[in-house]
């Protein structure tokens, strides 16, 4: 019995020194979760040996007692004893917690997906509205050329110049082209609150006048004929405080609608940007817009 | 108890075997009814939009774009709502895909038009600079093949039950209405494209490989 306890110590002392040996450097370090691990390892080392020692030593000095049942098995008979009191608490412990599983646990607590995803992404839009809460016009511009590079760059180009004529060169707010386009076929896809454009509103001379107006940025003496667009657009071109299109350049109202509506033109269609761009971000394309404007 | 159960063996290995399969069944017996629901709305595809789908497989986009958008923010910003299981229910085979070289199309209707396919099938690299997806010009002198696209659809309505010719969903009739059908939707892709070889091919009734492309990639929405 000495004999074996001595063995048993001693085995544990070496198995001890060659973990240290082979990975005591875990305890240097700040890593604490290296140290917890050599811990785990040396508790695994003497409970397995403590362990083994007792039921080595319960097989070679322990007898078996009790009352025999009747049956034997030729020859080999069964003692009537109740199993040990532990395992017979954890037995039951686990038909209650599978009950508890099977009708609550599992049903309650699935995991989710979608909820994960939903939880993200509610993080997200928090953490985003209280960090931009007060963009300074450079933030704004600065995540309006990175909203631009992804969402918009595709069509429109890398430097916004609309590549060639495949799309709106938005450095420049219209050309005569479109404006005579415009006047010709009306604009119904904005949504503005003064209303769709009809077509047809000026012909021949004064369109013309018109066009090269508003093309020109609308610098010097209005035509005579733009009397017909200042009732919607405002005398100044710049849409009577979002009531209608800017004529003039991108605020933010235009962004927001072409955004929202997408829009069909003399160049082709631009689909829909519903609900890609939060409202920071729409406000950012157009401080990005306005950062861009050629002169 | 266990004294009587020990004297029937052949009883107690048949209750035996019911207890271990019991698990088994409640797993497996429920998705046997759980076979993928289309979500509501969705269609099956129209014949022009399913020869599209054949240029599709045929040029391998699947190689290098997915059609699965994953239910993270990363990626729901930038393709739009992640994909449901429905969605997929109408698709033989479906074209998940599994790496992205590209970007994912699965919405791509949603954010290009008609005019940008158009102008990026060509070159690529004009519209997109960087891009190292080859050109696909033969797509617009290739013509895109109707006739298997309707036999794919009328082999799906027959055998799979895909829901043509019902009230509300594409409609299928005979080769010679489909074809006819097929035609009206490439006029209406085509009055929207710019290249005049194409515009006057379809106006002699032929449909080249980019209209039925273009109305394939449209229609993911």
């Amino acid at each position: 019995m000495k004999k074996m306890v001595i063995g048993g110590i001693i085995l544990i002392v070496v198995l001890m020194a060659a973990t240290f040996f082979m990975a005591g450097d875990a305890f240097q370090g700040d890593d604490y979760i290296n140290a917890l691990t050599m811990l785990g390892a040396l508790a695994i080392i003497s409970i397995t040996i403590a362990t083994a020692l007792k039921y080595v030593n319960q097989i070679k000095n322990d007898t078996a007692t009790g009352e025999l049942a009747d049956e034997n098995w030729d020859g080999i008979g069964e003692f009537k004893n109740p199993i040990p009191s532990g395992w017979g608490i954890i037995f039951i412990g686990t038909i209650i917690w599978m009950l508890w599983y099977f009708f609550i646990g599992y049903p309650t607590n699935q995991f989710s997906q979608i909820g994960q995803y939903n939880d993200e992404v509610n993080e997200y839009n928090s953490k985003f509205k209280d960090k931009w809460k007060n963009p300074s016009k450079e933030t704004l511009e600065a995540m309006g050329e990175s909203t631009f590079l992804v969402q918009c760059s595709p069509c429109h180009g890398v430097d916004a110049e609309g590549i060639d004529g495949k799309a709106q060169d938005l450095t420049h707010r219209i050309s005569k082209k479109q404006v005579l386009y415009t006047i010709k076929h009306g604009q119904h896809y904005l949504n503005y609150a003064m209303g769709a454009m009809p077509p047809l509103m000026a012909q021949g001379a004064d369109a013309e006048a018109i066009a090269t107006y508003v093309a020109g940025g609308l610098k010097g003496e209005a035509p005579a004929a733009f009397a017909t667009c200042a009732s919607c657009h405002g005398p100044d071109g710049k849409g009577m405080n979002g009531m209608a299109p800017n004529l003039k350049e991108y605020d933010e109202t235009l962004v927001k609608h072409v955004l929202e509506n997408g829009k069909k033109g003399s160049i082709g269609t631009m689909p829909s940007f519903k609900g890609r761009l939060n409202e920071t971000q729409q406000k950012a394309v157009a401080a990005f817009l306005s950062s861009i404007k050629a002169e | 108890m266990f004294h009587w159960l020990e004297q029937r063996p052949f009883f107690f290995a048949v209750m035996l075997f019911l207890t271990v399969a019991f698990a088994g069944f409640i797993e497996i017996i429920p998705d046997f009814a759980k076979a993928s629901q289309p979500v509501v709305g969705k269609k099956p595809s129209t014949i022009l939009q399913l020869a599209g789908r054949q240029v599709y497989i045929k040029d391998s986009c699947n190689a290098c774009h997915s059609q699965l958008i994953r239910p993270f923010k990363a990626e729901t910003d930038r393709y739009g709502m992640y994909s449901l299981s429905g969605e997929y229910a109408y698709d033989r085979p479906f074209l998940w895909g599994s790496k992205r070289t590209g970007p994912d199309l699965h919405r791509v209707g949603n954010y290009r038009t008609t005019e940008w396919h158009e102008n990026h099938m060509m070159d690529p690299a004009a519209v997109v600079p960087g891009s190292i997806m080859p050109k696909y010009p033969h797509m617009f002198t290739n013509l895109a093949d109707i006739a298997t696209a309707y036999a794919n659809a009328s082999t799906q309505k027959a055998v799979f039950g895909t829901p043509y010719d019902q009230k509300g969903m594409p409609k299928l009739g005979t080769w010679k209405e489909a074809k006819a059908q097929a035609l009206a939707d490439a006029k209406k892709i085509a009055s929207e494209m710019k290249n005049q070889q194409v515009k006057d091919m379809v106006a002699a009734g032929k449909v080249p490989e980019i209209v039925a492309l273009i109305a394939y990639l449209n229609s993911l929405k």
